[in-house]
């Protein structure tokens, strides 16, 4: 009698879900990058208190090398030299959206006279609704 | 004879899609920018005749001196004790505005943990004067 050994089975890796887990991980990363105007590094202050900033708020970063960086929110930010360079920038946005959002991203480490000389701006051209960056503070603070 | 057509059966290509959705991964890893879009709020007070301005005589006044250094009403505290001070005002005249006054020289973060002192204690009432309108009030005797 002839035996019938069975078909030797070829060796697969199995490829088909790979597609579906990377598919995944790519709509995660796609969901969760912000293209920020301002890619300037800062090592932000912490705070408890925290509240979500609008979404196409200009951007004002200064780091600890008194650098100031400028964006309106929608188009890359550039340098400025020295803060009262922002005052004409700052006036004509608030001008075409009267309560435009400015949110300052300033290093910890920075002088506060540098933080002084951009509010002042912003308040002297007419801006109202201010934003300080900062990371969460795990401790609360006062307890 | 009968014809015997060899049928190839359907498949999709799918080998490659994994590839190319790492690459896709590898991308938007390297492009993501996990950048903070939480901070603190605070508005200027609007240029009203007819809102009641601060006056600085009745407000809270705390100082930052230093690095992590306060006076409040001229005396000195750490942040705790800034926390029950303005506490306990708040609850006998929760109106009471408070003004931080930073000088020139300490570091951004201390001014920051100040205004989240007084936020944690839903201070309604905050103003952070900028240099020139400190000048103005000192001009007009309202600050030493």
């Amino acid at each position: 009698m002839k035996i019938h050994r069975e078909r030797s089975v070829t060796a697969v890796v199995p490829t088909a879900s790979m597609a579906d887990i990377a598919f995944l991980l790519i709509i995660f990363f796609m969901l969760t990058t912000s293209f920020s105007p301002v890619k300037t590094s800062v090592d932000l202050p912490e705070s408890v208190e925290r509240a979500e900033v609008e979404q196409n708020a200009a951007i004002v970063a200064i780091t600890t090398q008194n650098q100031i960086v400028f964006s309106d929110g929608d188009n890359p930010g550039f340098n400025v030299n020295s803060a009262d360079e922002l005052g004409p920038h700052i006036q004509s946005l608030v001008r075409a959206v009267p309560n435009k959002q400015f949110v300052i991203k300033a290093d910890r480490a920075v002088r506060y006279q540098s933080v002084d000389a951009v509010l002042d701006q912003l308040r002297r051209n007419g801006a109202k609704n201010i934003g300080l960056l900062t990371e969460q503070k795990r401790a609360p603070a006062g307890s | 004879m009968r014809i015997h057509r060899y049928r190839t059966p359907a498949v999709v290509p799918t080998a490659s899609m994994a590839d190319i959705a790492f690459l896709l991964i590898i991308f938007f890893m390297l492009t993501a920018v996990y950048s903070s879009t939480r901070g603190l709020e605070f508005a200027f007070p609007k240029d009203d005749p007819n809102q009641t301005n601060v006056q600085p005589q009745e407000a809270i006044h705390i100082k930052i001196t230093g690095d992590a250094q306060y006076t409040v009403d001229r005396t000195p505290m750490t942040i705790q004790q800034l926390a029950g001070y303005v506490d306990q005002k708040m609850k006998q005249a929760p109106d009471k505005p408070v003004i931080i006054h930073a000088l020139p020289d300490v570091p951004y973060y201390s001014m920051i943990d100040v205004f989240d002192v007084l936020r944690q204690l839903k201070v309604q009432n905050v103003s952070v004067p900028t240099q020139t309108e400190i000048e103005r009030w000192r001009f007009f005797g309202y600050l030493e």
